[in-house]
């Protein structure tokens, strides 16, 4: 007993080191940044850094609320209410998940766990899907942010806005006839929804302990979910954007520009290139308009569709919490649809 | 999984929250936020920092409890950060990290080696068009219109080949069109730029920044001659001659990820002594140049004066 008593005082320790160390540095942050030695690094460092923590701060706040958003779901709706509201027909399910993506604001930072947490609570794969991919386009401010931006051309908003609504739905329908017959992909833990009934006594106990869990009860719940769940997506969020930034600060822009000449491998250039910066969807469209002289229409599409889709963030997100066999074949459905319909709509159509 | 000593990492968690509320604050009692986050996403950043306080205290006073038995939604295992000691050592590294170099590392906008990658743009962005020098002046666009409309008059079949056999034309009168379709997009740009036409001098500041470049793509023809005062920092690319020299700024939109750097062209006998990210203010005279076959305004008979970096680095996009 004494050496456990030990062990846990040096951890508390550790705790209270670490907490020492960001109080001092929050006093003294000023004195450290403008020391000569933080000065000497090479600039291009500081450039990553700067890009990696705006990626970051930026990330935080839409993380926190899909974050609050999925502790929400988890304990206020329950498995039934998600099986009423959606059509048996694997099939009619798609077009109002795809609805529900353009109801709800959720950019790509805060959907993943959203998304993870409806489909344990028993939405089909497929649907959850749908989801995954429209509502990062299909929300208000993606729109007003590609009006803006591309407020002399039009052809770019509505193709962005259509093609996330159609495709959504086709992508889920493809990832419906692949794994309809394993439509369990969320990784290992997702068997512990028969496991967690056991648990369950535990909590049964406890809340005869405290009666009823009252309303503070379901509040602290919910904070403590939260935070449990930005410490599970956090890193991923943090890893990503670090690459991201490294991408931004070293990758030579003007490779791009010689590569991207023909509409066939400039749409695919733009798509990697949307891929590898990660931009949040908000933003996405202006970085794309200031491509604007250089590229086609058709590609820069293909930026705005395939990103918020798809990006390295989320890429790091998503093998975290589904299988890997899944997402690989997730990401090669979008990658394909993603370009030949891009591809098919301004060559035969626009 | 045997003896998750959840106090601990109930502990841990709450102090690197705290971390991240503290350099939040940091960041923004200093100011220094205006290198990473644009005003307009302020508010979701006051509510991270609220909300990290708010987790972390929660998450602190949560390790004080010895049992963890009492939530209650029955998912605490798949909330454990699994694997050996070192595997717990790396992740709440990824977390503390940040916290750490944001910190630690100087606060800088970025600089024209990022400038110089991204690709700078002479003139406003949202008007590719005018980028490429094809738009000159509204009237000329409604020349074409109305030209356009005869040849579809006199013979609407064979204009409509004509129009189908050349796609990449048809895309550029398309775009021309809705340029003029937009009124209001229109009328905007040229009561500002009337406004600025009854001055002698085009004063370009942070917040007219954006509009201003475009209204100077759109409507360079009639600000030749006419005065200008600009701010940027210094550069240039290879193959400049001697005496150009670019003011530029990056535009940031969410955050510092997203920005795109714009610039105009200046020329002055004393831009050698200037070296690249100085900040410069400069007055000259607009007249139409080129570069890299682009039509874009140039400021002539510049002089140039070196100042200290503006309180905002940045510019934003106006609305």
């Amino acid at each position: 007993m004494s050496t456990s008593k030990g062990k846990i005082f040096g951890k508390d320790l550790l705790g209270l080191g670490l907490l020492f160390l960001f109080l001092i540095l929050f006093l003294f942050s000023d004195q450290v940044s403008t020391s000569e030695r933080m000065e000497s690094i090479p600039n291009a460092w500081i450039n990553v850094n700067t890009i990696f923590l705006s990626i970051v701060i930026e990330a935080i706040p839409f993380i926190l609320l899909g974050v609050f958003v999925s502790a929400l779901i988890q304990i206020y709706v329950s498995e039934d209410t998600i099986q009423r509201f959606l059509p048996k027909n694997a099939y009619a399910a798609l077009f109002p998940a795809a609805l529900l993506g353009a109801i709800l604001p959720l950019c790509e930072c805060a959907i993943v766990p959203v998304v993870r947490r409806l489909i344990k609570k028993g939405m089909p794969l497929h649907t959850g899907i749908v989801f995954l991919v429209a509502a990062p386009i299909l929300n208000p401010v993606v729109f007003a942010s590609t009006y803006f931006a591309f407020r002399n051309n039009p052809t770019i908003l509505y193709s962005r806005m259509g093609l996330a609504f159609v495709l959504s739905i086709i992508i889920g329908a493809i990832l419906y006839s692949i794994f309809r017959k394993q439509p369990d992909q969320l990784r290992n833990k997702a068997n512990v929804s028969l496991a967690s009934h056991h648990v369950h006594i535990e909590e049964d106990q406890s809340q005869k302990r405290s009666g009823k869990p009252g309303f503070l009860a379901r509040v602290r719940d919910t904070v403590y979910h939260a935070s449990d769940e930005f410490f599970m997506m956090g890193k991923y969020l943090i890893l990503g954007a670090f690459i991201a930034a490294l991408f931004q600060t070293f990758l030579d822009r003007s490779l791009l520009e010689t590569i991207g000449t023909n509409t066939y491998t400039s749409t695919f250039v733009m798509m990697v290139f949307a891929y590898l910066l990660s931009l949040c969807s908000e933003a996405d469209a202006f970085v794309a308009a200031s491509f604007g002289s250089q590229f086609t229409d058709a590609s820069l599409t293909g930026f705005l569709v395939y990103g918020p889709m798809l990006d390295l963030k989320n890429t790091f997100m998503l093998f975290a919490f589904f299988k890997a066999r899944f997402v690989i074949a997730f990401m090669i459905t979008v990658t394909f649809i993603v370009y030949f319909s891009v591809i098919i709509l301004y060559g035969l159509i626009l | 999984m045997k003896n998750y000593d959840y106090s601990f990492h109930a502990f841990i968690q709450g102090i690197i929250l705290i971390g991240f509320a503290m350099l939040i604050l940091s960041l923004v009692l200093t100011g220094n936020i205006v290198y990473y986050i644009a005003p307009s996403m302020m508010p979701f950043i006051y509510f991270a920092l609220v909300t990290f306080f708010i987790l972390g205290i929660v998450q602190v006073f949560r390790s004080t409890k010895n049992d963890e038995e009492d939530s209650s939604c029955g998912c605490e295992h798949e909330h454990q950060i699994s694997g050996p000691s070192w595997l717990k050592l790396i992740i709440y590294g990824i977390f503390i990290l940040p916290v750490l170099f944001g910190f630690t590392l100087p606060d800088r906008s970025l600089d024209s080696s990022v400038a110089a990658n991204r690709g700078i743009q002479f003139g406003g962005g949202s008007n590719p068009q005018a980028a490429e020098g094809n738009v000159n002046s509204a009237t000329e666009a409604e020349n074409g219109n109305t030209a356009r409309a005869e040849a579809y008059l006199d013979d609407p079949e064979g204009y409509l080949d004509s129009i189908g056999a050349s796609s990449e034309e048809e895309e550029e009168h398309y775009t021309m069109e809705e340029v003029y379709d937009e009124e209001w997009f229109d009328d905007y740009y040229q009561e500002l730029a009337e406004e600025m036409l009854e001055k002698d001098t085009v004063l370009v500041t942070d917040e007219n920044y954006l509009d201003m470049m475009t209204v100077l793509d759109l409507y360079l023809d009639e600000f030749i001659g006419n005065g200008i005062e600009i701010t940027g920092f210094a550069y240039r690319e290879p193959g400049f001659d001697p005496d150009q020299i670019v003011a530029a700024r990056f535009a940031m939109t969410c955050c510092t990820a997203d920005a795109s750097v714009y610039g105009t062209m200046i020329e002055a006998a004393e831009s050698g002594n200037v070296e690249d990210d100085t900040w410069i203010v400069a007055w000259g005279t607009i007249e139409k140049g080129h570069y890299k076959d682009q039509q874009i305004p140039v400021v002539t008979d510049a002089h140039i004066e070196e100042i200290d970096e503006p309180e905002s680095p940045y510019v934003y996009p106006n609305f």
